[in-house]
């Protein structure tokens, strides 16, 4: 079926490309989920039911790998035959490497208590400015064709990113959620 | 039947008669039942004019029907050992996780050894929470029949948007057990949003606030041109107003120095007292009290410190809430209060304080999930044009599996839209293993004991190989009612062992057979005949709709496929005048299965013509 096609941009209609519109992805996943949700199933046959199920699994599937920035340079790579889950010594540069180091250690001097909120939201800030850095340079060599180098992008957008993850747990934690 | 949907998007041609479709909430405190009525959806009342049924019911000796409602409330005093309340608090928890309710629950409780279910002890014999929330279903569904005149259809129930996997299912087997057809579980506060009619025309970002008898959730979802989104949800599913009524309970017993030893009757009595009091104080400030040889006053402000930790504990959840949704305070464009314990003014000072904007309330906050259950159980009947609105929901939980060192690794974060499948490989750590456990939770936690255990299945007949040779991909299905199932295959050597896994507290179909027979002694042969009916209803739907969707979509049939289709068709047509349930049945499931692939088919035209006509098939060419 169509929605089994390897290619999310193509599910939604959309240029293959990292910088994309939001809204309109948004506007079109919206129109696909009204064609193909369960509760337009509701009161059918068992066998559309799960077809139903199927395919909205996908559409969320694909919908969410596209508006994650990660995500979706992940898919990017992987039309162009990059696989990101075999990671090689190569794809990481020790000034990378050095680099999450540092900001680990900076991290974890930061005092678990209330007023390091603002700390926090300091250091928030600055990783932020590095993603769009990074990201910027992914969507410079992905578009130029230097795979290897968009591999590295992605990389470093991603231990950026898991940084940011594990900086909204502590700060959840400080605020007592 | 959605075969003729999909053809007639817009609405439906072969309509015959209005289906009869219901919206049950099924509270802790209060149960309500909502249909449509006219042009409107409402709450329908019993025969003396009351919308509310008590989620109370009391058992009675001996072959004696079990009291429900206000008819089971005396019990309360009367009969405490044997009259059940809130037992929404006990769907789908084990002995360990009740404890902590204890304070609520009248009746005795055993913990099953066998498989760690609770079991109420009562004069009438051993009551599962499922049974007794099936008895409160049965009777609105007959509320509903009498008035609808005529059987139900379908219904759509509500649940907390915080009900865990286990919860989820109990309701629906609570349903089943009561001889309902679920065409969806819906969240409380999505239903709620749903009953404000903030459709098709608004836009924004709405949050739920729901704080009901036992339950608190809140919600945030965004409307888009008649799609409401469930951005992220969160909440508690042991605080609601019944804690309110302990925290001033506590504080009677305080101030008086009364003896606070009580037995269950005296405890339910206090309850009461203390029921009245936060009543009163919604209408009244300050307010009288008195207990055994005490009394003294309160007002609204030592209620709210009497109570601020519960408040706090409310607008912590808001505050995650909000951050999971990413969102601003200044993006929220309206919030809904729902659930009784809302009219509370200390409730409604700290809401508004918090969003600094005035809540809607305009629909009795103890009506307004029901009704948007009504509306939502309308639409999947196919009694309103589908496309009016559609609801999409998220997993309130993480869901995660077992790894080494006892730890949870997660496999579909919370807040993720559903339905949603996620697959992960495994694979063996010993030469020759031909088994692998795996183990699947629910919760935030890293640790797995303070998850909570959804299911430990086996994958067996794994061919033996060396360590790490052998591929098991497993697939973690949640479906739109939030409901889990998990499949598994083996990879490697092409044979795939394919298993479906039902979670342990799940109940089999033989179990809610057992039980409906149980209850039923006395009408077995209506049961039989209703089992007729349902299977006769069930093939005739199916029938025609395949019919409709082949005179539209025929063309995508092959021969081959269209031949299959035809005979299963036939044989099932023929088996309809024998009345026999099961073959007719079996049957029934046969052509579902033929018609597997068309379904698929169907569905691929829809989404081409979704994007405005265009083929994703030349889009795909233009695209590389």
């Amino acid at each position: 079926m169509l929605l089994q096609n390897k290619n999310f941009f193509q599910i939604f209609s959309i240029p293959e490309a990292y910088d994309l519109d939001p809204v309109l992805l948004a506007e079109n996943y919206r129109e696909l989920q009204a064609q193909v949700h369960p509760d337009r199933f509701a009161n059918a046959s068992e066998a559309e039911k799960l077809q139903a199920v199927k395919s909205t699994s996908v559409l969320n599937d694909a919908y969410e790998t596209l508006r994650s920035p990660q995500g979706r340079a992940a898919h990017l790579l992987q039309l162009r035959d990059v696989d990101v889950s075999k990671v090689s010594q190569s794809d990481l540069s020790p000034a990378l490497l050095f680099e999450q180091i540092q900001l680990r250690e900076e991290l974890e001097d930061i005092p678990r208590d209330e007023k390091s909120l603002n700390k926090l939201d300091h250091m928030r800030k600055q990783i932020e400015e590095k993603v769009r850095d990074c990201q910027k340079l992914f969507v410079k060599n992905f578009n130029t064709g230097q795979l290897l180098r968009a591999k590295s992008n992605y990389y470093e957008m991603q231990y950026l990113f898991k940084l940011l993850s594990d900086m909204d747990a502590i700060e959840e934690d400080l605020l007592g959620y | 039947m959605a075969l003729l949907q999909i053809s007639e998007p817009g609405g439906i041609t072969t309509q015959t008669e209005r289906k009869r479709a219901v919206g049950i909430d099924l509270g802790t405190t209060n149960s309500l039942v909502a249909a449509r009525c006219g042009d409107s959806v409402e709450t329908l009342p019993d025969s003396q004019g009351r919308h509310l049924l008590p989620s109370v019911v009391r058992y009675l000796p001996e072959g004696q029907p079990a009291l429900t409602g206000y008819q089971a409330l005396d019990g309360l005093l009367t009969d405490p050992l044997n009259t059940i309340v809130s037992v929404k608090r006990l769907l789908g928890k084990n002995g360990d996780e009740i404890s902590d309710n204890s304070s609520f629950l009248t009746g005795r409780f055993v913990v099953d050894q066998t498989n760690d279910a609770l079991v109420i002890t009562t004069v009438a014999g051993d009551k599962q929470p499922l049974e007794v929330s099936a008895d409160i279903l049965r009777v609105l569904s007959e509320r509903a029949e009498s008035y609808l005149s005529g059987p139900l259809d379908g219904v759509v129930i509500t649940v907390p948007a915080y009900f865990n996997d286990a919860q989820r299912q109990q309701t629906r087997d609570a349903a089943r057990l009561a001889g309902l057809k679920v065409l969806r579980l819906l969240n409380e506060p999505t239903s709620a949003a749903v009953a404000y009619g903030l459709d098709s025309g608004d836009q924004g970002n709405v949050v739920v606030f729901d704080l009901g008898g036992g339950t608190f959730d809140v919600s945030i979802l965004s409307l888009q041109k008649g799609v409401f989104q469930v951005l992220a949800t969160g909440g508690d599913t042991n605080l609601g107003g019944d804690d309110f009524d302990d925290k001033l309970a506590q504080w009677i017993l305080e101030q008086s120095g009364a003896n606070s030893e009580l037995d269950p009757g005296e405890r339910n009595a206090l309850l009461h007292l203390a029921r009245q009091m936060k009543h009163d104080l919604s209408e009244k400030d300050p307010i009288d009290v008195s207990y055994a040889d005490w009394s003294g006053s309160l007002d609204n402000e030592q209620y709210a410190r009497i109570t601020a930790n519960l408040i706090d504990r409310t607008i912590k959840v808001c505050r995650r809430v909000l951050r999971d949704a990413k969102l601003s305070i200044a993006q929220i464009n309206n919030i809904v209060l729902v659930g009784g314990a809302t009219r509370m003014p200390v409730i409604r000072n700290q809401v508004q304080k918090l969003f600094q904007r005035e809540p809607l309330v305009s629909i009795d906050p103890d009506k307004v999930v029901a009704i948007g259950a009504g509306i939502q159980a309308d639409v999947l009947i196919g009694n309103k044009t589908a496309d009016s609105f559609l609801l999409l929901d998220v997993n309130p939980l993480s869901l995660g599996i077992e790894t080494m060192g006892e730890l949870v690794e997660k496999i579909i974060p919370r807040n993720t839209t559903i339905p949603v499948a996620r697959t992960q490989e495994f694979t063996t750590y010993k030469d020759g293993q031909t088994v692998m456990l795996i183990h699947v939770l629910q919760g935030e936690r890293e640790l797995v004991s303070d998850c909570r255990s959804l299911a430990r299945f086996e994958v067996r007949g794994i061919p033996p190989m060396v360590a790490g040779a052998a591929k098991i991909r497993v697939t973690f299905q949640i479906d739109a009612d939030g409901l889990l199932s998990v499949d598994a295959k083996e990879l490697s050597t092409g044979t795939s062992t394919r298993i479906q896994v039902k979670p342990s507290y799940g109940l089999g179909s033989n179990e809610i057979e057992n039980m409906l027979k149980e209850s039923q002694e006395n009408a077995q042969s209506d049961m039989k005949a209703r089992a007729l009916k349902e299977s006769l209803i069930e093939a005739e739907q199916l029938l025609e709709a395949l019919e409709s969707a082949i005179a539209v979509d025929g063309d995508l049939l092959t021969d081959d496929e269209a031949l299959k289709l035809s005979e299963a068709g036939a044989a099932l047509k023929k088996a309809l005048q024998t009345e026999n349930s099961r073959e007719i049945h079996r049957l029934t499931e046969k052509l579902n299965g033929a018609s597997e692939g068309f379904a698929a088919k169907r569905m691929d035209v829809q989404i081409v013509d979704a994007l405005c006509g265009e083929s994703i098939d030349t889009m795909s060419q233009d695209g590389k």
